[in-house]
């Protein structure tokens, strides 16, 4: 049996043409590249300051 | 596909064959991006909206640069009535490839019909109304606002569900199985349109539904089947109308009188009414007109009338114009009479002289009256005179030259040797602005009175009239 309360609160608002920009804004653009790009440079930047504390 | 570093365009080996970074990954997981983008176009194609949106985000989500799958995404959303996400991917897929990019013409067919996107606008506003409606208990407001929003935008799924679900909530249970077909035929892989679809089946046949289950045991007027580890004990719907035809019969009786009635004598009975009331109509015409042609005859006796009124009132003022001239020999008599009772009482002579003016009677006074007036006037005629000009000049002096003009020409009248009253009523006429009658009287001062300072300065008066008539 469907509960009609819990199945509206499943419905938000739909997007209004006037706030396409503010959208378009906040979207979260980051993928799984920027990711591993990010991960990449971490682990150059671990790996240096370890072999400067070696030295 | 490009080195995630410098930009290279990358070749078969794991490494970038500029920078020489290690790509193995970042090609594993570009890979995975284009695989989603393929189950996205796959699902998109069999109409699966809903799976094609989850697995182009996924695509994206790898990676956000896969500009088919964005557009493709946009182009879903544009199918599901959502217009603005999809315009929000198209313009996020030109920021990121500005040039030969197909989100450019996906736009351009938006922006090239406003007409059409303001009716997107519009649609959606109207869904929100009516989800606004939902949250606050107004659903039949709602149900009206998804109707108007599903006829500007029929492919507008969430309305259909929306109203779907307000379907099932107030039990009618038919339209909601409809609008979640509806949802479905315009997305295959909605998991939410199937799951009203099937509590709207359950609800209508219960039976049906449950056929996999044990079948429905109907005993007496009582349905029970078996749902899970429940029995279920289910009222067979009976009513006093589904018991006996004979309330049936009745009903149809009565509705056939009604149609009766209403085609066989209410058109009879209207007639008649309207052909009573063309009756009065005329009969309210025809009195109408006798009184409008009698209103004419009166207005025509009204007129007549008036003229004779008007005939009668002037042989009125002529008599009593008549009677002014003809009593001036009695009010010379009368003062006469006065003289000879009180010679002092010159108020009362004064008085009953104002009747006699010898200018303004009605033909020639008799020898008789001309007689007695010289008489009188040789006994009267210079005091009369003296009391005249004095208020006349009174007058004058006051700007009143109207009383001026009558008063002198009086003292003039009483005593014709009075100069200064025939020059003074000369000015009244001058002041007046009657120069014709002014000149006469300076011409008859000139003439009559030549070696007078009042005939000196009458001349001097008819020079000024003279030059300013040139």
């Amino acid at each position: 049996m469907i509960n009609f309360e819990n199945e509206l609160k499943k419905f938000r608002p739909s997007l209004e043409i006037e706030d396409a920009e503010e959208i378009i804004y906040n979207q979260d653009l980051d993928d799984m590249a920027d990711v591993l790009v990010g991960l990449l440079k971490d682990a150059k930047a671990e790996e240096m300051s370890r072999q400067t504390r070696i030295h | 596909m490009k080195c995630y570093q410098c930009g290279a365009e990358l070749t078969e080996h794991d490494f970038c064959p500029n920078c020489g970074a290690a790509v193995k990954v970042y090609k594993r997981i570009m890979s995975l991006s284009n695989r989603y983008y393929n189950d996205g176009l796959e699902r998109a194609e069999i109409r699966d909206l809903s799976g094609a949106i989850e697995s182009l985000h996924q695509s994206l989500k790898f990676n956000k640069s896969n500009i088919q799958a964005r557009n493709l995404l946009g182009l879903v959303y544009y199918e599901c009535g959502e217009v603005v996400a999809a315009l929000s991917e198209w313009v996020i897929s030109k920021n990121l490839k500005p040039e030969d990019n197909a989100a450019d013409d996906y736009m351009d067919l938006v922006r090239n019909d406003p007409s059409r996107l303001e009716t997107f606008n519009q649609t959606i506003k109207k869904f929100n109304i009516a989800l606004n409606h939902c949250h606050q208990d107004r659903l039949d407001m709602a149900i009206i606002q998804l109707k108007k929003v599903l006829s500007m935008n029929p492919g507008f799924i969430r309305a259909h569900l929306l109203l779907a679900l307000l379907y099932l909530n107030n039990g009618n249970y038919a339209k909601a199985k409809t609008e979640a077909q509806k949802s479905l035929k315009l997305d295959t892989g909605n998991v939410m349109a199937a799951r009203y679809l099937k509590e709207a089946e359950a609800m209508l046949d219960p039976q049906e539904a449950k056929s996999g289950e044990e079948k429905a045991k109907v005993k007496g007027d009582v349905i029970r089947y078996q749902s899970g580890n429940e029995t279920i004990i289910q009222p067979v719907r009976t009513n006093v109308f589904t018991r006996s035809g004979s309330i049936w019969g009745i009903v149809l009786g009565v509705v056939l009188g009604m149609a009766a009635a209403y085609y066989l004598i209410l058109p009879a009975r209207i007639q008649s009414m309207n052909a009573s009331f063309r009756e009065q109509i005329s009969a309210i015409s025809e009195e109408s007109d006798s009184k409008s042609a009698k209103m004419g005859e009166y207005e025509q006796q009204i007129a007549s009338l008036s003229s004779e009124l008007e005939g009668l009132q002037n042989e009125v003022n002529s008599y009593k114009e008549t009677e002014t001239t003809g009593s001036a020999p009695n009010d010379l008599m009368a003062a006469v009479s006065a003289y000879l009772s009180n010679p002092e009482d010159m108020d009362t002579i004064e008085t009953q002289m104002q009747g006699v003016d010898l200018n303004n009677m009605e033909g020639a006074p008799s020898a008789q009256f001309t007689a007695l007036y010289n008489s009188f006037m040789v006994l009267v005629g210079s005091e009369l005179s003296k009391r005249s000009y004095n208020t006349g000049y009174e007058a004058y002096r006051n700007g009143d030259f109207e009383t001026a003009i009558s008063l002198l020409s009086k003292a003039f009248q009483y005593d014709n040797t009075n100069v200064d009253a025939l020059y003074n009523l000369g000015n009244a006429y001058y002041e007046s602005g009657d120069t014709d009658n002014a000149k006469v009287v300076y011409d008859q001062v000139v003439n009559d009175f030549s070696d007078t300072r009042s005939a000196s300065s009458a001349e001097t008066k008819l020079a000024e009239i003279n030059n300013a008539s040139d």
